[in-house]
């Protein structure tokens, strides 16, 4: 239903990494479309009217390479092709929109999505946290690598998000309150990973906030000691379309021992 | 912009943020993909790119640009169905109409990749597809139909001269004979 | 009758799998412009002040209409049926729901008229808001409707549908129990797949061609021509494929706008409603409100039933009268109690006025009476289906409204199902049929009762 009155809207279409690099520039005045998934509808419906719209489509950031103890991941790849991705990441995968969406959308995409008007979005965030993730941006300074939990709180409208540097080789969990259908939005769920030997215990959640946030209070105790109550110190809930704060600070603690629980016995 | 659009050569002057399904309906006439919702949740306005399955309403024409894309017009004619299209009109698997070529263009990419797929890949493959009419019922059985290539030739579709009633599961008592 | 149970091929299959059915928004005519509405933010609100002049002038815009543009402006679907009218196609002093439309426009493309709707000045004087029917007779309830909080113009100006037969303070009396409940089934959204969506283009002989999802034709031709004050045989309206109505495209939602549209521009207008509009604002089941009350002896009869029922009708009357009218006739469900005491009220809220959907009236009362008898049975300790098979009518016995059943499948119907599923059953209930008239079951006392009404 879109019409043909974007012509003010001056779209970039770079053929490189370097050229969406030099394109995006500081990234002032710049909207990136990856996917299109989240940002179409907006477009469509006249919601948003960007000025410069910087589409990644063609710049050659859909490529996976592995790199000795992680996985290199384009911010172009399409979740559909992040079916072998390290667990808990490819299970949040497969609960994405359904498989046309996840035909289309980009896990860079994905990481960048705003929150939602009335329910959260970006559910790979948390799994992308819990694996101890770092993703390389592009933007003012120049381009750098830091942890996801760091990019999510900055603003990710600044940064061109080039690739995700993933590792591989440990062992993930997740528990997730959701309803179990195509398109369904996540009330709440826990992405939990540790290396083998049991240690480096890292958990995330998704929907207690506008973004994913890691759980260092549960992380403190180790494997052994972790407390699942104490994942209320690192959250701010609040009431949305899908569920209560006091819900999902209710079921909180719970995701996050069976999240724990599978990680000690996988199934 | 060009497009190959069913195996034939289009060139297109929407804007480069316009959707897919805005070109194809509005620009070129192509209504087989339907607009239901715009916004990716329905599934109405499914294509093949590249033989693959995307929703059109979310696909801005731009990443497009020198593709090939199929519609549910290039899958089979009413003087040839194709073998999912002819499941779909045998087994009843469509009752408005509206929700039947994101349907038909699924099923045709779900096949191509997996021949033989079970209850559970089947009701995964069409998981975005809304049906408002039918229940989904008769849709999996259709599939399972064209999967099986249980597809009765178009001549042996009766007519109404040739109908044979069907038997009921549960006689009523007293219901007419 | 070979046609019945038989497999025949759907005359319109081939079209549907091949992408060929035409649904409105697939007809395209030459120089076609496009609709946007201007529709209320709030609630409740009085329109202080309404100017499209803004819009009017902007590049590309062809048309605006509003209430001065509509010939007759209030017109009651349900007129010939006594249902006085009360909606306007286009809001004039006041909104009663968000989403209420109060100005439309068509322009050169989508975007140019949505660009003009944003440029329409709109001043609103908010008022305070009704959601809640339980509270519509509250005295410090907002009047919400010109006519009151509730529907006044049943029969004889009667603010309720009301239906009396029997001595129902007798059956409480000589009830060993009474069981209660109260039903209260939400709004649902039918949500068919095809968006509300209208083609209007005018001839150049006077007439206007349009192309409507209609569920019913002829009654939207009915409603275009009453608005418009024209003729039938200026109309000539094509319809054919709907995509999904369920009863919400009855509405005429969208032909009548748009045919004033198209008169005014002199062109071709296309009305599509986005999937947002159609949750927001189309009319939806209505939720109700269902309170009954059985009286029921040890052995399984039901003696009476009291039941009040509050039906939501949005903000406007539409169809419900009807609706509710059809409810109070069917209240007992497939079973027959002699003695009935029902009262029904069309209440008014600041929602979206709520319209018919499969079973329209009907479907409230079966679920809540189908409920009811389980609860009834299970107080009792009485096998369900004895207790309907009891209860059941029979022929001869006659509904709320003194209709007498000529044909209830009732009793034949609860036996197949028994014996479907191997559900052991007395042999008392076995050999039960529809053909005893359920008089002469009924305790003696209740047997005169049985077949008399004075249903309003």
């Amino acid at each position: 239903m879109s019409v043909a009155a974007h012509e003010e809207q001056d779209v970039l279409l770079p053929r490189s990494r370097d050229e969406a690099i030099a394109a995006f520039g500081t990234g002032a005045g710049i909207t990136v479309l990856g996917g299109g998934t989240i940002l179409m509808p907006e477009l469509s419906a006249g919601r948003l009217k960007p000025d410069r719209v910087l589409m990644l489509a063609r710049a050659g950031l859909d490529e996976i390479r592995e790199n000795g103890t992680s996985l290199v991941i384009g911010a172009g790849v399409r979740l559909a092709d992040l079916g072998d991705a390290p667990e808990p990441l490819a299970t949040a995968v497969r609960r994405v929109g359904d498989p046309e969406i996840r035909n289309q959308a980009t896990i860079g995409g994905n990481l960048c999505a705003s929150p939602g008007p009335d329910f959260p979005r970006g559910d790979l965030q948390a799994p992308l946290i819990a694996l101890g993730a770092t993703v390389r941006s592009a933007g003012s300074g120049g381009e750098r690598s830091e942890p996801v939990e760091d990019f999510v709180t900055g603003d990710p409208s600044a940064r061109l998000v080039l690739e995700l540097e993933v590792p591989t080789g440990r062992w993930g969990a997740s528990a997730s309150v959701r309803r179990p259908h195509a398109h369904a939005y996540t009330i709440l769920a826990v992405s939990a990973s540790m290396a083998t030997d049991g240690s480096d215990l890292r958990l995330a959640v998704t929907g207690a906030g506008p973004h994913a946030a890691r759980l260092r209070s549960v992380e403190e105790g180790g494997l052994a000691g972790a407390d699942p109550e104490r994942a209320l110190n690192d959250i701010q809930p609040v009431d949305d379309a899908l569920a209560s704060a006091w819900y999902r600070q209710k079921m909180l603690p719970v995701l996050v021992a069976r999240a724990l629980s599978e990680l000690k016995e996988p199934a | 912009m060009n497009l190959t659009i069913n195996g034939a050569e289009y060139e297109l002057s929407s804007p480069p943020l316009a959707t897919l399904l805005f070109a194809l309906r509005e620009e070129v006439g192509i209504t087989g993909p339907k607009a239901g919702c715009n916004q990716g949740g329905c599934g109405a306005c499914t294509v093949l790119l590249e033989g693959e399955p995307v929703r059109a309403c979310l696909m801005p024409l731009a990443a497009v640009d020198g593709a090939s894309i199929t519609t549910v017009e290039g899958l089979g004619q009413p003087e040839r169905l194709s073998t999912v299209q002819a499941a779909f009109h045998q087994e009843y698997g469509s009752q408005c109409g509206f929700c039947t070529p994101g349907m038909i263009t699924a099923t045709h990419a779900l096949l191509e990749r997996t021949p033989s797929p079970t209850r559970s890949d089947i009701e995964e493959a069409l998981s975005g597809h809304v049906c408002r009419c039918t229940g989904y019922v008769k849709i999996i059985q259709a599939v399972e139909a064209a999967a099986r290539g249980e597809v009765a030739e178009e001549s042996a579709l009766p007519g109404l001269a040739d109908a044979q009633p069907g038997q009921p599961d549960v006689v009523i008592p007293g219901s007419p004979a | 009758m070979k046609a019945v149970g038989a497999r025949l091929p759907r005359y319109d299959g081939v079209a549907h799998v091949t992408g060929r059915t035409a649904f409105v928004d697939d007809v395209r005519v030459p120089d076609m412009l496009w609709a946007k509405a201007l529709r209320s933010p709030v609630h409740h609100a009085g329109i202080v002040r309404l100017d499209t002049s803004k819009a009017e002038a902007m590049a590309g815009v062809h048309a605006v209409v509003t209430y001065k543009d509509v010939p007759r402006n209030v017109y009651g679907h349900l007129e010939a049926l006594g249902i006085p009218g009360d909606e306007p196609l286009l809001a004039e002093d006041d909104v009663r729901y968000k989403g209420q439309p109060i100005a439309v426009v068509a322009a050169e493309s989508e975007e140019a008229a949505q660009a003009a709707v944003e440029a329409i000045e709109l001043e609103l004087d908010e008022r305070p808001a009704l959601f809640d029917i339980r509270k519509a007779a509250d005295p410090d309830a907002p009047k919400i409707h010109h006519w009151g909080n509730w529907y006044p113009h049943f029969e004889a100006e009667m603010d309720r549908r009301q239906i009396r037969k029997g001595d129902i303070d007798k059956a409480f009396d000589e009830a060993d129990t009474i069981v209660s409940g109260v039903y209260r089934p939400a709004a649902i959204e039918h949500c068919p797949l095809e968006p509300q969506t209208a083609l209007v283009v005018p001839e150049a002989s006077g007439r206007l061609t349009i192309y409507s999802c209609t569920q019913a034709l002829y009654f939207s031709m009915g409603v275009v021509a009453a608005h418009l004050e024209w003729p039938l045989n200026k109309l000539k309206f094509v319809g054919g494929t709907v995509g999904g109505g369920f009863g919400g495209k009855v509405d005429t939602a969208t032909e009548t706008v748009t045919s004033l549209l198209a008169l005014k521009s002199g062109r071709p207008v296309k009305w599509r409603w986005t999937r947002e509009e159609e949750f927001l604002c189309s009319s939806t089941r209505a939720p109700w409100h269902m309170e009954i009350s059985d009286a029921v002896t040890k052995d399984g009869w039901i003696l009476g039933r009291r039941m009040l029922t509050l039906h939501d009708s949005g903000a406007y009357a539409r169809f419900s009268p009807y609706g509710v009218t059809k409810h109070s006739f069917h209240h007992t469900g497939a079973y027959t109690i002699p003695n009935l005491h029902f009262d029904g009220y069309v209440v008014f809220t600041n929602r979206v006025p709520t319209t018919a959907m499969r079973g329209f009236g009907v479907t409230s009362v079966s679920f809540a009476t189908e409920v009811h008898v389980s609860r009834t049975a299970q107080v009792l300790g009485i096998d369900p289906f004895e207790f309907r098979l009891r209860n059941a009518n029979r022929i001869g016995d006659t509904s709320p409204n003194g209709i007498s059943y000529t044909d209830p499948s009732t009793v034949p119907t609860i036996l197949a199902i028994a014996e479907a599923i191997g559900h052991e059953l007395p042999a008392e209930y076995r050999t039960m049929s529809r053909v005893p008239r359920a008089a002469e079951l009924l305790p003696e006392h209740l047997t005169a009762q049985v077949g008399s009404t004075e249903a309003h």
